[in-house]
């Protein structure tokens, strides 16, 4: 009997079990609720205190006059939001989204064939072809830029071997524009779309498709009533994602597009740290944020785009 | 038409792989500039990269970043996860979006912030500030693979081990962390990679005195180009590898594919 009772009192230590109620008070309760808090403090904690906390101090400085000394935190200003409306900030901008949505578009294209191609093979080949899409995610990403550089400088590989075949005479640009750029986020990026194409199209259920051809669809009606319709949520949803990263991506653009192609991301790191404006910057910033919340809130109504949760 | 598809992923598995080959086949090559090895191999490109002690530091300072973020990250993922997991806290919904939140805030976002508040606190170019930036970018990616590994611990085996006298922190750490261990080492080496490869916020938040490996390599690329870059990324290459199969083998990536 009095085994019964401690057991049922440890039990509820854990939360729920037969005993919670009665764990409630006395020491048992004590260290039932004490122990959460610990576990989970520090980590809340340190998230406010190093993330929420910098964004929102950045949001702050960017409503603030610059000045050499640091913002004039007297005086509540719009101007750094005004200057981005400059000309110069707006064709950034522009060529920052239409260089993103390229890429997007070329990614979606270019993933559903293998998408629809993995999703039919054996769980063990699956695997290993995952692992072969995921690699170059995990490789680091100046790596990857250094790497598409020995391909496509107009010294690289794919120009020696063209002007060798006697196909071209002058070297073809393929960096150090837009198109360097395009090629390197096509690739840094391509998991993103694949992936949760890939999940749907391995999930859907094949009897579908005999069905919807046993009562007389053509191979293109099975492709726009049945398949595209089903994988339409991942593909949206991943596209968003995959427009998020070109939009944010730094070192990429950076090292294959050169200084003839600035992106916002670029005018960040030079507004930040060579101008030394950090209310302009900040403002850079917030509207990059800003930019991408929106795509967020769009990817989660079109895609559902959804996350299992933790719990 | 599967022909043709064949065909077709082959052709987008070269070109995933294409500059990482090329990486490789560039290091051994035996000439002074970027010239493909042809039958001479050579490692003195390898050689040069560990007689440049701006790389060798670099990686070592990487190393460490990258131990530290993990062991922190992970340790308090751990107990965050499980906490939630458990409903012992009111708001998990909430709580689990907000962990997760980094993975939506883009990198140069993050580190313009970060710029800005550890200089304001005299940690720009410190150590301790990059731990602090690394930590909350590798987050998501640690709860994510944590909360997978913690959810296949039945509850009960904690109920039998508090029956059995332990108490709950004793409980924790000899019954669900042991039954949990390929989640939390996955979770570890997630966080590892990701911090070791970490370029982008890194970028805003170091001078010259903390340069990770990949922040150095990015500055030396900017600045002269030679084949001990090309031996570098060959090594970086080979250490992902290795982590990649090792996190394959873990099950890392069940939680990848939704």
């Amino acid at each position: 009997m009095r085994v019964a009772a401690t057991t049922a009192n440890r039990v509820s230590r854990f939360g729920g079990g037969a005993g919670a109620a009665q764990a409630a008070t006395g020491e048992g309760g004590a260290h039932r609720r004490l122990l959460p808090i610990l576990l989970i403090v520090p980590l809340l904690l340190l998230m406010v205190a190093c993330f929420v906390w910098p964004l929102t101090s950045s949001l702050i400085n960017s409503l603030h006059p610059h000045s050499d000394s640091g913002p004039i935190l007297g005086q509540w200003t719009l101007a750094n939001y005004r200057r981005l409306l400059d000309p110069f900030y707006l064709r950034v901008l522009w060529r920052t989204l239409r260089i993103s949505a390229t890429v997007s578009l070329l990614t979606a294209i270019l993933a559903y064939p293998v998408a629809w191609y993995a999703a039919t093979l054996r769980p063990v080949a699956q695997a290993w072809l995952l692992m072969v899409y995921i690699t170059p995610w995990l490789v680091n990403v100046a790596v990857k830029a250094f790497g598409w550089s020995l391909l496509l400088s107009t010294t690289g590989i794919i120009n020696r071997a063209l002007r060798g075949l006697g196909l071209i005479d002058a070297p073809l640009h393929l960096m150090l524009n837009e198109t360097g750029v395009v090629i390197g986020l096509l690739h840094a990026h391509f998991l993103f779309v694949l992936l949760p194409l890939w999940a749907a199209l391995s999930g859907l259920d094949r009897r579908l498709l005999w069905a919807a051809s046993s009562l007389g669809a053509s191979r293109l009606a099975l492709w726009r009533d049945v398949i595209l319709p089903l994988s339409r949520p991942a593909l949206v949803s991943g596209v968003i994602i995959n427009f998020m990263l070109n939009l944010a991506a730094f070192a990429t653009p950076a090292l294959l597009g050169g200084s003839r192609v600035q992106l916002m991301s670029y005018i960040a790191y030079r507004v930040n740290l060579v101008d030394l404006n950090w209310e302009f910057g900040a403002a850079v910033a917030v509207a990059m944020l800003a930019i991408s919340m929106l795509l967020i809130v769009l990817a989660r109504r079109l895609g559902g785009l959804g996350r299992e949760s933790v719990a | 038409m599967r022909r043709w598809l064949a065909g077709f992923n082959a052709a987008m598995v070269a070109f995933m792989l294409a500059p990482l080959l090329m990486i490789v086949l560039m290091s051994f090559t035996p000439a002074g500039g970027f010239e493909l090895p042809g039958w001479h191999w050579s490692l003195r490109w390898y050689r040069a990269v560990f007689a440049y002690p701006g790389f060798i530091d670099a990686f070592f300072l990487s190393l460490r970043l990258g131990l530290a973020t993990a062991t922190l990250a992970t340790a308090l993922a751990f107990g965050a996860v499980w906490t939630l997991q458990r409903r012992l806290v009111p708001g998990v919904t909430l709580l689990d979006s907000f962990f997760m939140s980094p993975l939506l805030v883009p990198a140069v976002v993050f580190g313009v912030a970060m710029l800005q508040f550890l200089n304001r606190h005299g940690l720009y170019n410190s150590f301790i500030g990059l731990l602090l930036a690394h930590v909350i970018v590798v987050l998501p990616f640690v709860v994510r693979v944590i909360a997978a590994a913690l959810r296949d611990v039945p509850r009960q085996l904690e109920w039998v081990a508090l029956s059995l006298g332990a108490n709950m922190p004793r409980a924790l750490l000899l019954v669900t962390l042991p039954l949990s261990l390929r989640g939390v080492v996955a979770g570890f080496l997630f966080a590892f990679i990701v911090s070791f490869d970490e370029v982008t916020v890194t970028l805003f938040i170091t001078g010259p005195a903390y340069q990770t490996l990949p922040v150095r390599l990015y500055n030396y690329l900017t600045d002269q180009v030679d084949p001990t870059a090309a031996a570098v990324s060959a090594m970086l290459i080979f250490l992902s590898l290795c982590l990649i199969l090792a996190l394959d083998r873990l099950g890392g990536f069940k939680t990848m594919r939704r």
